[in-house]
């Protein structure tokens, strides 16, 4: 057949684009990979080897055994799913109301989130400070998760509202009809078919606590409380930065965000279609 | 039975809720690279195992950031009660009254007990007390490319022409003779003294539109263009990178730096940044202390804690434990006195530059200075502006800046 | 009565599922915002920093009077536009392609969102250093694969711009692929199968299916990208050492800090970010209003 002649083709030449475009993005992690393996504590060198003369591990032995690093992992996921996990319930419940439901101060509503992100984030850290230690939240991880999630909500919202906007209105309201109340139209007929979104949330809300630095280190004041970009913000210093250690540790951070997102794929990719439930 | 158990439960616990109560704090923050803090958290864990009652929390962060933080956290009411760091932080803090003046709390016999250098008085006040001196630039050089550093320029454009080579033939330069962060003003601060300027005057009026500047400019940029012993582009970590590879026989940087190289495997010695031949005098690296100063919140209840503590982190035996680690010249000139600091010679030739160095100084003014002298000097070096058009310009935006930063 | 008591379930469902978030999300922004109102009107300084008080709009009348603030709210604008347009043209092309049959795009896909979750400080800082005219990667690939001149990225003001908008398309780029992948199960199939009876190109559809449903979910992104964009401190910050050269890659969050915490003029600062915030106000209602975004099913 002449079709699957042409997309053959068209395959290879997109597996060829897909290589090349992914090795392209890849070099500069790779990069970082071999400043890590880097003896002698370079941030650059003159040589684009990957494998650095005299590669060593001992910076990724150092992270785990000289450091609090696991300490530090450790308190990240605490701080990470928790934003997480709230940070999908409030938002899959708020952008459902937002695209379902008509209420007074909808639009304005909805601007207003938009809002909450328009202003330089540096300069709201000295009010920032000033509450918080007004509210005794300094050192408490209650404090910096719920600025966590006051930070990546109104993203969360739009996104699942716009989600949600896609789903047929006629498949909630058929469900009411039907003597579901309001919440089991919610929860048994429109959430599962927002799996994507609701995977891009999760996603999103544990990147914006994973990787947080500047409201983390106003909050979090003892060393044994930091999260990872605390952390690795240790082996960083005026012209002494420990590359090694930080590139090592840069590394190991991305691995969880990198395992969770495999994880979340399988839903990302959801199995079931709009086309299969109207039909 | 029972009842006494859980009576003695109650009074344990009672007791111990009590003895947390009475339990001081004193919290220090402080820009420590890894080695040092480790240093300052062993001798604070030393202190605190003599005085059961005081608990020493340490918490690090990079320069910029602890004076942010410190001024927020200062703003709120808070922050620590020790704050570490350069002596040009004292401008600044004190001006926006954040820290204390330290003279009435401390004697005036213990005071003496200090090199003067590391004292930083501010307006008539001290400010802080100094636990080391220095800081400062110097040469290093790479002793198996060059085993004798150049004394004066004429000899570094000499050597300087013999040691930058192409050593594979590629038509590309394979080592320069010598590499440092020429994009930083602060690294341009020894040829201007050696040119006979300096940055500004006793009133903390700039004085960059001078001769001097314009030939240290001229200087700076003929080294890399007409005698091209330095790279087309280098700022602070592709120096570091061209050094440690062994691409660059000399590199101009600060003691913070000079354990790595040798932890790197070179073989390095210390030299003062030579004498500039044409005026006869030598380069000036900025020399600066960095000590402790306290915290104006501080409660007076634990302020002769706080003072105490800071006796007992500038004595000497805690200053020639950082020397023994880092290398750093003690600011006690008891501490100055001991063998380890005199038999060192990495630290005897550090002591030499710090000689011809001048100090730091610790006006806030200074930061307006800098953030002038970067865009007209970068300008420089790009070709897009003249010496002569530079120096005018710096002057003129460091008068602007400080206008607009006493406003 | 019957049909009351749905309505009153229907009220007490929307608030519930609705308040928390808001509340939540309002109460940590308020203070902080209007704490720099005032902060914004008054002369606090260095030599004001716990007396100061309230000036009026002196330190707004300065932001304007500064022809710097036009050429860098140029600059700004260069920067948002150029970042978000390849950030979505790119997000979405590649997500286009990994949705359709092509065995092995898991891999992909995982492989593409690694420079998302690296932290940017390292990564930005590499970058930096592949820009470095005599050693970086950039520089030799140019030279001795493509054999077009060297370019000398970071001493150029032009140069140094187009490196920290090259790093920051690199950085943002997965995001916006991961949304328009999340987009693109939203659409059935079945639309694709009609279109290929009715023989339309792989463009009409594109155009005719793909877009429009991937709308509802790409604006809210779009709209955000842009909001982040236009102040994102960091990419600018590393890659051009805070400015460098002269100041001249400066967009105006990276002025705001430089005012802010060089120069200690915090009343400033505040007037120049509430001058920012006002910008992206105004670009936000617009957007919302033309692109219709807060208008949902109903």
């Amino acid at each position: 057949m002449r079709r699957r002649g042409i997309s053959k083709l068209k395959l290879v030449a997109i597996y060829i684009f897909l290589i090349l475009f992914t090795a392209a993005t890849l070099y500069p992690v790779v990069r970082v990979f071999s400043i890590s393996l880097r003896p002698g504590n370079r941030l650059l060198s003159t040589s684009l080897r990957i494998i650095p003369d005299g590669a060593t591990f001992e910076a990724y032995r150092r992270l785990f055994t000289e450091t609090d690093f696991l300490r530090w992992m450790l308190n990240s996921l605490i701080v990470s799913l928790a934003v997480t996990l709230t940070g999908v319930i409030f938002a899959s419940a708020a952008g459902y109301i937002f695209s379902k439901y008509r209420f007074i101060g909808k639009k304005v509503g909805l601007t207003a989130l938009l809002t909450t992100q328009m202003f330089p984030a540096t300069m709201l850290l000295l009010p920032m400070y000033i509450m918080i230690s007004k509210l005794g939240l300094i050192n408490s991880y209650l404090g910096l998760i719920v600025v966590y999630l006051a930070t990546v909500l109104p993203f969360c919202i739009w996104q699942m509202k716009g989600y949600y906007d896609t789903i047929p209105d006629s498949l909630h309201e058929a469900a009411i009809i039907d003597g579901c109340s309001h919440f089991q139209a919610f929860y048994k007929v429109i959430l599962p078919l927002a799996a994507p979104a609701l995977v891009i949330t999760a996603l999103f809300s544990f990147m914006g606590s994973w990787s947080e630095y500047i409201v983390a280190a106003v909050i979090l004041q003892d060393q044994s409380m930091f999260t990872l970009p605390l952390g690795l913000k240790m082996f960083q210093a005026n012209m002494s930065t420990d590359w090694g250690l930080y590139a090592a540790g840069s590394v190991i951070v991305s691995i969880p965000v990198v395992v969770l997102f495999i994880i979340l794929s399988k839903w990302l990719v959801s199995g079931l279609t709009l086309g299969s439930v109207k039909g | 039975m029972r009842r006494y158990i859980i009576f003695i439960f109650v009074g344990v616990f009672l007791f111990s809720c009590g003895k947390r109560q009475k339990e001081k704090t004193i919290t220090i923050w402080h820009q420590m690279q890894i080695e040092g803090r480790e240093t300052l958290e062993r001798a604070c864990k030393e202190y605190s195992a003599a005085h059961p009652d005081l608990k020493i929390v340490t918490l690090y962060k990079e320069t910029e950031e602890l004076r942010s933080a410190f001024q927020t956290a200062s703003l709120a009411g808070g922050g620590p009660q020790i704050i570490y760091g350069p002596s040009d932080q004292v401008g600044p803090f004190s001006r926006m009254r954040l820290i204390l003046p330290l003279e009435e709390l401390f004697s005036t016999d213990s005071l003496e007990k200090f090199d003067r250098m590391s004292l930083t008085y501010f307006e008539g006040h001290l400010y802080q007390i100094g636990d080391r001196i220095g800081n400062h630039l110097a040469l290093v050089y790479n002793k198996a490319l060059i085993p004798e550093p150049p004394k004066d320029t004429d000899e570094l454009i000499k050597l300087g022409k013999q040691l930058t080579k192409d050593i594979d033939g590629d038509g590309r330069i394979d080592r320069y003779a010598l590499v440092w962060n020429y994009t930083e003003p602060y690294f341009f601060i020894p040829f201007l003294g050696g040119f006979g300027g300096w940055v500004m005057d006793e009133n903390a009026h700039p004085t960059l539109d001078t001769k001097a500047t314009i030939d240290a400019l001229r200087f700076v940029v003929a080294l890399r263009d007409s005698v091209a012993i330095i790279p087309k582009e280098c700022d602070y970590d592709m120096a570091d990178a061209l050094f440690k590879e062994g691409r660059a026989a000399m590199i101009i940087n600060g003691p913070w730096s000079w354990g790595g190289y040798m932890k790197s495997g070179l073989d390095i010695g210390i030299a003062c940044i030579p004498k500039i031949s044409k005026t006869g005098l030598w380069p000036t690296p900025m020399v600066s202390p960095k000590g402790y100063s306290i915290n104006r919140n501080t409660k007076s209840d634990i302020l002769p804690d706080v003072v105490n503590l800071i006796y007992y982190l500038t004595s000497p035996s805690v200053e020639l434990e950082f020397t023994r680690t880092l290398g750093t010249i003690p600011s006690r000139l008891e501490a100055q006195r001991d063998s380890i600091v005199i038999s060192n010679p990495i630290i005897s030739a550090s002591r030499e530059q710090l000689a011809r160095g001048r100090p730091m100084p610790v006006v806030p003014e200074l930061r307006a200075i800098w953030d002038a002298m970067r865009p007209a000097y970068q300008a420089v070096l790009g070709g897009a502006m003249t010496p002569e058009e530079a120096a005018k310009m710096m002057q003129k935006d460091a008068e602007k800046k400080i206008k607009e930063m006493n406003e | 009565m019957k049909p009351n008591q749905k309505d009153v379930e229907a009220t007490r469902f929307k608030y519930l599922f609705l308040l928390p978030a808001l509340i939540l999300i309002f109460a940590v922004v308020i203070y902080p915002f209007i704490y720099n109102i005032v902060i914004s009107l008054s002369n606090m300084s260095m030599s004001h920093f716990h007396d100061w008080q309230i000036v009026g709009f002196r330190q707004y009348a300065k932001v304007f009077s500064e022809p710097i603030f036009y050429s860098v709210l140029g600059k700004t604008v260069v920067w948002t536009i150029v970042n978000v347009f390849f950030h979505v043209v790119i997000g979405v092309f590649l997500a286009v392609l990994l949705n359709r049959y092509l065995p092995g795009k898991g891999i992909f896909r995982t492989l593409l969102i690694i420079p998302w979750a690296m932290p940017q400080y390292i990564t930005a800082l590499t970058w930096r250093g592949m820009f470095n005219y005599e050693y970086g990667a950039i520089n030799l690939i140019l030279s001795r694969l493509l054999h077009l001149p060297m370019v000398q990225w970071l001493k150029n003001p032009t140069d140094a711009f187009a490196a920290c908008i090259l790093t920051n398309i690199w950085l943002g780029f997965p995001f916006m692929m991961v949304i328009a992948y999340g987009g693109l199960q939203s659409i059935p199939k079945e639309l694709y199968e009609v279109a290929d009876v009715d023989g339309a190109s792989g463009w009409q559809k594109f155009w005719k299916i793909t877009v429009p449903h991937l709308r509802p979910v790409m604006i809210p992104a779009i709209v955000l990208g842009v909001i982040w964009t236009f102040n994102n401190l960091n990419v600018i910050w590393l890659v051009s050492n805070g400015g460098e050269p002269s100041d001249k890659t400066h967009i105006l969050v990276s002025y705001v800090y430089k005012a802010a915490f060089n120069l200690y003029r915090y009343g400033y600062a505040a007037a120049l970010s509430m001058v920012i915030f006002f910008i992206l106000l105004l670009f936000g209602i617009n957007f919302i209003r033309k692109t219709r975004a807060t208008e949902g099913a109903y």
